[in-house]
């Protein structure tokens, strides 16, 4: 037993003590805030680029009512198209409407000198449709029709709320689904690199012939123990360090940089208010912010994450440990791998196509079963889900990872000591029915 | 009756589709030097991993002190395999510390003696260099050190002595023969023989899984010699012939064990020269023939020097490998 403490020991120190992990450690959380700022950045990069577009209306009725927006600029023109077509080289494009646009709605062109963009097609098209028909409609000669349009528009706040309301969850379903998202997209970062980390390990010990050394004074299991617990600790440091972080920044610095007023919705909303209520913020922000900032909810987010990371991990990382053991370098270990890899790419799809519907009967059977539990059912997590289902995940798992330890043991006992030759899955197999 | 540290009885091996190990005994006095010989794959390795706990027999014990092989013996034995290996991104102080506790040593009784053992081999300046950066011969220093720093019973080397420069073989020549007068049991597995007649007190050879030669060094010489004898006489060699004629066989003629003093230069030889040293090497059949080959020879020449023939370990290994021992 103390020599596997001294495995663990040399592994975790090994490790921790690295640069890269403080620096992975830290700018993880960076990278991730970026890697989810990066989209609405570059949107606004883009828009911030005015195009400038000659109209030709010859039905005369649509060119007034056209506005300016951020992305588009329109300039009205008489002149004949073809000409237009030819001079107007320095503009954008040039916007051909027909003399009979409201009985002949597809008689539009737009020719442009560039490549025009999706969003910007989409901008002129809605305008155009919006100002025939705003001039069909009082073609009609309705009276008072603006005020009764206005009255007719409705906007509708549906509140979502949970008949079991002592669950712990995220409360709107779009955050539900960005923080699943992102804890399931941790765990698969989690399994897979730490897993390669424990197969590195061990094929490092094999082709250095350090093992040998070593197994004459620690039984082959304590050291394959020691490593994989070693390793796993590394993760738990690295999340518990992120999870103080989150706990600690969240509430600590939101209501630095936050509105006025911002704050005191946000609590409004955590003791059970109606965002939709707080009528100057947006619900969904208001109910991100409601997350970031409760420590209690933010707490037991990162203790499932926890329990699950060392969980998958642990499991994986004994699949990696056989793996490692029966190749004597990374490349040989490329194809043997598949087997491990395959469930975990099958479990990052599965959370990706069940973020949709975290109900579903293929959600609740990929988050039992242990390979794909881990990404699967911490995925669900946010959303709300009966501790039922997540006592039987958890105990599943950790089930497994004894059966997988006892398993991978048998294979990297022999394993070890076999050198040259690539074994086959088969042969592996035969390695766990050795004495 | 000699006292044993180890014994190993009836050990068999067998790997998926070969016998490794095939009903072998060996018995390790204590306090010597034992080494274990045989061609490659002959099943040394095997034999070494399992009195090292590292894989089990299928049939039979090795027993430690009188007792079966423990886990907790392995804290008596240090192992010095042929692979040698050291994590190479530790640095060398640390991963030698990292060793010692795994045999059992404190931290602190691991520092104080790896700083003596540092100093010793003049090597204290490596203790914070990573091993990476050390030279070959440089991380087989540290690697001997680690083997021996839990000042162990019973020190098994795999091969001790490939990889090393001469200077750096004699070296570890000198510290396996202290390390023993000290007390300690040393087996190494070798195909070098003449560091087998220089440090060896006992020996088995193992050739095809099987244990086909056992016994002390200078015993197993002795057995096999094939009563060849050699002597060397001044005198005229036809006499010498013509009396051993009958009684033995001439098996070679070295002629003048000695370069001729000045003869060759001179043409003529003259009457002063001392006579040359001559040598014969005959076979002789039994103990009662010896005397009389004796007695003939010495009434014809003058007898200098009448000595058996030893084979050296190098010709009983290869005749015993070959099978016409």
């Amino acid at each position: 037993m103390s020599d596997m403490l001294l495995i663990v020991e040399r592994e975790f120190n090994e490790r921790v003590r690295k640069k890269s992990f403080i620096v992975t450690t830290l700018l993880m959380p960076l990278l991730m805030l970026g890697l989810m700022l990066a989209p609405a950045l570059m949107m606004s990069y883009v828009a911030g680029d005015a195009k400038t577009i000659v109209v030709i209306d010859r039905s005369g009725v649509v060119a007034p009512q056209l506005t300016d927006t951020e992305s588009v600029h329109f300039e009205r023109s008489d002149i004949p198209v073809d000409t237009a077509r030819r001079v107007m080289t320095d503009k954008f494009g040039v916007l051909a409407i027909g003399a009979d646009i409201l009985a002949d709605p597809s008689d539009v062109q737009l020719y442009t000198n560039a490549a025009s963009s999706m969003m910007l097609e989409e901008e002129v098209r809605g305008q155009i449709a919006g100002i025939l028909e705003k001039e069909k409609l009082q073609s009609y000669r309705i009276e008072n029709l603006d005020r009764i349009l206005a009255e007719v528009k409705t906007d509708v706040h549906m509140q979502v709320i949970r008949n079991d309301g002592d669950l712990p969850s995220s409360g709107s379903s779009s955050i539900a689904t960005v923080l699943g998202m992102a804890l399931g997209l941790i765990l698969y970062m989690f399994l897979m690199a730490y897993g390669a980390m424990v197969m590195q390990s061990v094929i490092e010990e094999k082709s250095s012939r350090v093992l040998e050394v070593i197994v004459s004074s620690v039984r082959p299991f304590d050291l394959m123990m020691g490593k994989i617990l070693g390793v796993v600790l590394v993760a738990v440091v690295q999340v518990a360090i992120w999870g103080v972080l989150a706990c600690g920044i969240g509430p600590a610095v939101m209501p630095l940089v936050l509105p006025d007023g911002a704050m005191a919705a946000a609590r409004f909303v955590q003791q059970g208010g109606d965002a939709a209520m707080m009528a100057s913020f947006d619900p969904d922000m208001l109910g991100a912010l409601a997350v970031a900032t409760d420590i209690g909810y933010l707490a037991s987010l990162f203790g499932y994450l926890l329990l699950f990371i060392v969980g998958g991990c642990l499991l994986y990382c004994a699949m990696f440990a056989a793996v490692g053991s029966a190749v004597d370098n990374a490349q040989d270990a490329a194809q043997l791998q598949m087997p491990v890899m395959i469930p975990i790419m099958l479990a990052f799809f599965a959370e990706m196509s069940l973020l949709n519907d975290p109900n579903s009967s293929l959600a609740f059977w990929f988050s039992i079963i242990p390979l794909t539990s881990p990404v699967v059912m911490i995925a669900r997590i946010p959303y709300g889900i009966p501790a039922w289902e997540i006592v039987l995940s958890l105990v599943l798992l950790y089930a497994s990872f004894v059966g997988m330890v006892w398993v991978a043991a048998k294979i990297y006992r022999v394993g070890i000591f076999m050198y040259g030759k690539k074994p086959t899955l088969r042969e592996m197999c035969k390695w766990i029915r050795y004495k | 009756m000699e006292d044993f540290l180890l014994h190993a009885e009836h050990v068999s091996k067998r790997y998926a589709g070969h016998t490794a190990l095939d009903d072998v005994s060996i018995s390790v006095p204590r306090g010597s030097v034992y080494g274990l010989l045989g061609p490659n794959g002959a099943g040394k390795t095997t034999l070494i991993r399992i009195i090292n706990r590292i894989t089990a027999p299928d049939r039979g014990a090795v027993f430690f002190d009188g007792h079966p092989l423990a886990p907790s013996d392995v804290r008596h034995i240090g192992y010095l395999p042929e692979e040698r290996g050291l994590y190479k991104k530790m640095k060398v102080g640390e991963q030698a510390l990292f060793f010692a506790r795994l045999k059992g040593l404190s931290r602190n009784e691991a520092t104080r003696r790896l700083r003596m053992w540092f100093d010793r081999f003049d090597i204290a300046s490596w203790w914070n260099r990573r091993v990476e950066e050390l030279s070959k011969g440089m991380a087989q220093k540290v690697q001997f050190i680690v083997t021996v720093l839990h000042e162990p019973e019973l020190l098994i080397f795999d091969e001790p002595f490939s990889g090393f420069d001469p200077i750096n073989a004699n070296l570890l020549k000198e510290e396996i023969l202290a390390l023993r007068d000290r007390g300690a049991t040393v087996i190494f597995s070798t195909h070098n023989m003449s560091s087998v007649e220089e440090v060896c007190d006992h020996i088995t050879l193992i050739n095809r899984s099987r244990n086909i030669l056992s016994g002390a060094v200078a015993e197993i010489r002795r057995r096999h010699g094939q009563n060849l004898f050699r002597l060397e006489y001044r005198g005229d060699e036809p006499a010498l012939r013509s009396a051993l004629a009958g009684r033995c066989e001439v098996v070679a003629t070295d002629g003048d064990a000695e370069p001729p003093a000045d003869g060759a230069q001179d043409a003529a030889p003259t009457l002063r020269a001392p006579a040359a040293l001559r040598s014969l090497t005959i076979h002789v059949a039994d103990d009662k023939a010896l005397h009389a080959v004796i007695a003939a020879a010495n009434e014809a020449v003058a007898l200098r020097s009448f000595a058996e023939e030893i084979p050296s370990m190098n010709d009983i290994f290869i005749r015993a490998v070959n099978g016409t021992l």
